[in-house]
């Protein structure tokens, strides 16, 4: 049986906002269409992960004491993880993940948190420490061959800075900054993004696109997968784009 | 303006309110609020004044308290419907006190917004805290729970008055060393019971010790994080128990403190801790053990948690749950029924709700037991509906309702058990629209 294989980092520290779901929701999909799909999770004091031999990194958003507890850990792992970004297995990186995954973090103090440099942007905690960027959005993103809206919450103090490439284009909340033109970071096989809802939950079609991308990376097949029941899905997304984009007042 | 203008505004409106058949919540205290920002400090108090606080379970414990209080003869004001910002504190103490803002009371017990703990008591005097638990809550409006944590701690390093702890949450525990000259810290505990586990099911918090950062080790969890833990290096955990309740029979609805038996109305582990909060506080103002054990025989809410109907013969069970340990609590209950059954879920996305619903992925629904049908509603009953599906629940067993009252309509169309499952802005509606069934 066809497998895809994903991996979770740190689960029971990035857990903050229902990440989970999209965990969840990549399996559901992926074994409604008859494939098997196998999640092994990596948290800090177990054994090194073969990072390369997944189709999918997951990573989501946690509490900021706790976060720096496994940047420390995960720092370790650079250059693999590096290698299995370029040998293109798929990464979808929420909130916390993101901005690890970026130069640095730095803090209110001052204070520079390293990243793990995969990527160039890198992110400043907003000076003041109560103000957030926390709310719905729904952005515009083009993966395949077109234009789809996505929808979300994002909860970040911290300002995404150096990006070229965005996830999207924000229709309506903040996104990499407070009011910006663009949220998160996007390449053929990374999504790094402050998404969260879980970002999977409202955007099926992000999901099969994901899976597509690692099916065709793996068995080297374009494959269409089969239509799944997505009414509940899509009521939902003609709810809010009615409530937040339609009947704004 | 002066205590006792604002007072007799104050009165006013809530004597208009009441003519005019509105009950006004926070009203009164949003203008006494808007009269006097330090109105709190006007009011003339003698009595003792008990605080609850905690993510779950303050009006439980806050009623229960008030309850045992009343039960041995004694005058207590107690904000009882859950007003706990500041401006609902001072609803009820305007309307409790005279013009000059003395208070006639024996107690005055308040169950309070973590949040606002410190605001509230830097204007009023506190004579007993308790603290239940602290779970993820409404991250969009309260923040990290870590934040929140070191707010109270920050509150308690010159608290001096009683400080009752529940034992079993790491995240509480900790706040008993905030000020170490305290000499009246007082922690209760449960022993395990019998659907304690060895791994966290639930989502949870404190993972690493408070103190040194290591990762607490548990021997056992009783719900979400709370359990038995002990830090492995630091030794963190290790605290001398003041009340510890011991053989806890769901069942049978029973519990043991050393050799007195209670009879309570609850068939629920989170139930026990707030009842194990409440004796503690009931104890240390010396109250006679029979006021507390006929108490909590007779005590029930009736407003939407854990609370049992019949409607239209169908058994129904409406319980609150606003965030991810409420629910899975909630749905316990569901799974230690073996009767078919049909599950309702009411999720709201307001402000008071906090506005990111995406918590519902950290409830639990992997062992439903013999759960026929799944109905969704509230402004968020699409977000509902499709975390169940994703959570593997066939889409033709979900039904999604944005009307409340068509939900509970399809509810009803079958005569099987129902629970009905509500977040915070949606459980009163909920339970109208469930008792005006027809």
């Amino acid at each position: 049986m066809k497998e895809l294989k994903i991996l979770y980092l740190y689960p029971d520290i990035l857990d903050l906002y229902g990440d989970i779901g999209n965990i969840k929701i990549l399996k559901y999909r992926i074994e409604q269409r008859g494939y098997k799909a196998t999640v092994d999770s990596y948290s800090i004091n177990d054994p090194k992960p073969n990072f390369r031999s997944y189709d999918i990194i997951f990573a989501g958003g946690g509490a900021d004491n706790e976060q720096q507890i496994l940047a420390e850990d995960l720092i370790k792992y650079k250059d693999e993880i590096k290698q299995a970004k370029d040998a293109g297995v798929y990464f979808l990186l929420i909130c916390g993940a993101y901005q690890l995954f970026g130069k640095y973090y730095k803090g209110v103090e001052g204070n520079i948190i390293p990243g793990l440099e995969v990527f160039d942007y890198y992110t400043e905690a907003n000076p003041d420490r109560n103000q957030r960027c926390i709310g719905n959005i729904i952005i515009e993103s083009s993966f395949g061959n077109s234009k789809t809206k996505i929808i979300g919450f994002e909860n970040h103090g911290g300002q995404t800075y150096g990006i070229e490439t965005p996830f999207g284009k924000v229709l309506y909340g903040n996104g990499n900054k407070f009011g910006d033109e663009f949220e998160g970071f996007m390449e053929e096989n990374v999504i790094a993004t402050y998404l969260h809802g879980p970002l999977l939950s409202k955007n099926p079609e992000l999901t099969d696109y994901i899976i597509r991308y690692c099916l065709k990376r793996k068995y080297n097949e374009e494959v269409i997968l089969d239509p799944l029941n997505d009414e509940l899905e899509n009521k939902c997304r003609l709810q809010l784009f009615e409530r937040f984009l339609y009947n704004k007042k | 303006m002066k205590g006792f203008f604002t007072i007799l505004i104050t009165k006013i409106v809530t004597i208009i309110l009441k003519i005019s058949g509105k009950n006004g919540g926070n009203l009164p205290g949003k203008i006494a609020y808007k009269l006097n920002k330090n109105m709190l400090k006007y009011f003339k108090i003698k009595c003792p004044v008990i605080a609850v606080v905690g993510t779950n379970g303050k009006t439980t414990t806050n009623n229960s308290i008030n309850s045992i209080l009343k039960k041995a003869n004694y005058n207590v004001i107690s904000n009882l419907q859950g007003n706990n910002m500041e401006t609902g504190i001072l609803s009820i103490l305007t309307k409790e006190s005279t013009l000059t803002g003395k208070i006639k009371a024996d107690f005055i017990t308040l169950e309070v917004d973590e949040s606002y703990l410190p605001v509230v008591f830097k204007k009023l005097k506190l004579d007993t805290l308790v603290i239940l638990d602290f779970f993820r809550d409404q991250l969009d409006r309260v923040g990290e729970i870590e934040t929140l944590i070191l707010k109270i701690n920050e509150f308690l390093k010159t608290y001096n008055g009683n400080l009752v702890l529940n034992s079993d949450d790491p995240n509480v525990a900790r706040l008993g060393q905030a000020n170490p000259d305290n000499s009246n810290v007082y922690y209760f505990s449960v022993d395990k019971y019998k659907y304690a586990t060895d791994k966290m099911k639930e989502a949870g918090e404190g993972k690493f010790c408070p103190f040194c950062s290591t990762r607490l080790e548990y021997e056992y969890y009783q719900y979400a994080h709370i359990g038995k833990f002990k830090c492995p290096n630091c030794n963190y955990g290790d605290n001398e128990i003041y009340k510890l309740i011991t053989d806890v029979d769901l069942e049978n609805k029973t519990f043991k403190i050393k050799n007195d038996t209670f009879k309570i109305n609850y068939n629920s582990i989170y139930s026990i801790y707030n009842f194990a909060a409440a004796i503690t506080v009931a104890s240390l103002y010396n109250i006679d053990i029979e006021y507390i054990k006929q108490t909590l025989e007779e005590f029930e809410l009736n407003n939407g948690r854990q609370e049992k109907l019949v409607i239209n013969g169908s058994e129904t069970t409406i319980n609150l749950a606003k965030n991810p340990t409420g629910a899975n609590v909630s749905l316990r209950l569901v799974n230690e029924d073996n009767d078919p059954k049909d599950v309702l879920f009411v999720l709201n996305d307001k402000s008071a709700d906090g506005t990111d619903v995406s918590w519902i992925y950290d409830i639990d629904f992997s062992n439903l037991n013999n759960v026929n049908r799944i109905i969704t509603s509230g402004t968020r009953a699409y977000d509902m509906a499709i975390c169940i599906k994703n959570n593997g629940v066939s889409p033709d067993k979900i039904e999604a309702y944005l009307n409340l009252d068509d939900a509970v309509k399809s509810l009803y169309k079958t005569n099987c058990k129902k629970y009905a499952i509500s977040n915070y802005t949606a459980v009163q509606d909920t339970r109208h629209a469930i008792i005006n069934y027809k």
